[in-house]
């Protein structure tokens, strides 16, 4: 699968959210973490074109300032289910190994809490080749800028231009 | 789902037949480094799936990290438009 894999495709998104970034440094006197993190995974799913659900599930997402980017957690409502449950729930083995790991893995790709094992495990292929690339693309930004601030304000055009 | 030949007529709706799983995870393998080295050894489905959720936990947390220098270098940077320029052509190279 050539998707994400492109060398124009990293080129688009990483210019993408490098230009993203310069606009919100604009409106906004500083960038938390969590909203350059937002930000990249935004600039991501739009790249995405709408084609998968982990991509559309980040898009319809709220967009959080501050620190709450996950759902809470829902208090644990005790006793009375349980006392309708009948015992042989009790005694009931614990799902078996691979569904307990599916389930985990739906927690993690964005939007596929629901989904079937087939289409579970395309999202996720689809969903690292991704984040690979994301991982790329924000490496090689960040690398520009340290070495924008390594040099000299003065040196700092003629140097690069020769890089 | 339509169109695989299930060997195993056990599947209701909601449990998933073996081949389906070890087909699609197999492909998987694939794409998990740790596991790539390992192709031709067998690795089992609940290994493929715990690998597969340890490295999509490790990308996050790299993409928080390059996030978190990020945020610092772009607070501490001017980012006048000309050196912002010079970085979106170097971006397109």
């Amino acid at each position: 699968m050539k998707r994400w894999r492109t060398k124009r495709e990293h080129q688009i998104y990483s210019s993408k959210l490098f230009q993203a970034l310069c606009r919100s440094r604009r409106t906004s006197s500083s960038t938390s973490a969590k909203e350059l993190h937002q930000t990249a995974d935004r600039v991501l799913s739009i790249t995405a074109k709408g084609t998968t659900r982990w991509s559309r599930a980040i898009l319809a997402a709220p967009l959080t300032a501050g620190t709450n980017m996950k759902k809470h957690k829902k208090a644990k409502v005790t006793v009375h289910t349980r006392l309708r449950k009948p015992v042989v729930n009790r005694e009931k083995k614990k799902l078996p190994v691979v569904e307990r790991k599916l389930k985990a893995l739906r927690r993690l790709v964005p939007g596929c809490r629901k989904l079937s094992c087939n289409n579970l495990l395309e999202e996720t292929s689809d969903y690292i080749a991704a984040l690979e690339m994301q991982v790329r693309a924000m490496t090689a930004i960040t690398e520009f800028l340290a070495r924008g601030e390594a040099q000299a304000p003065t040196d700092r055009l003629g140097s690069i231009g020769n890089m | 789902m339509s169109g695989r030949r299930s060997r195993s007529k056990q599947s209701s709706v909601s449990s998933i037949t073996d081949d389906q799983i070890t087909d699609l995870v197999s492909k998987l393998q694939h794409l998990i480094p740790e596991l790539r080295r390992r192709r031709f050894d067998k690795v089992s489905t609940s290994k493929v799936l715990q690998e597969t959720c340890n490295y999509i936990r490790s990308l996050h947390r790299e993409v928080e990290d390059l996030s978190d220098r990020l945020s610092q270098l772009l607070a501490s940077t001017d980012s006048d438009s000309d050196q912002a320029a010079i970085i979106r052509s170097l971006l397109m190279q």
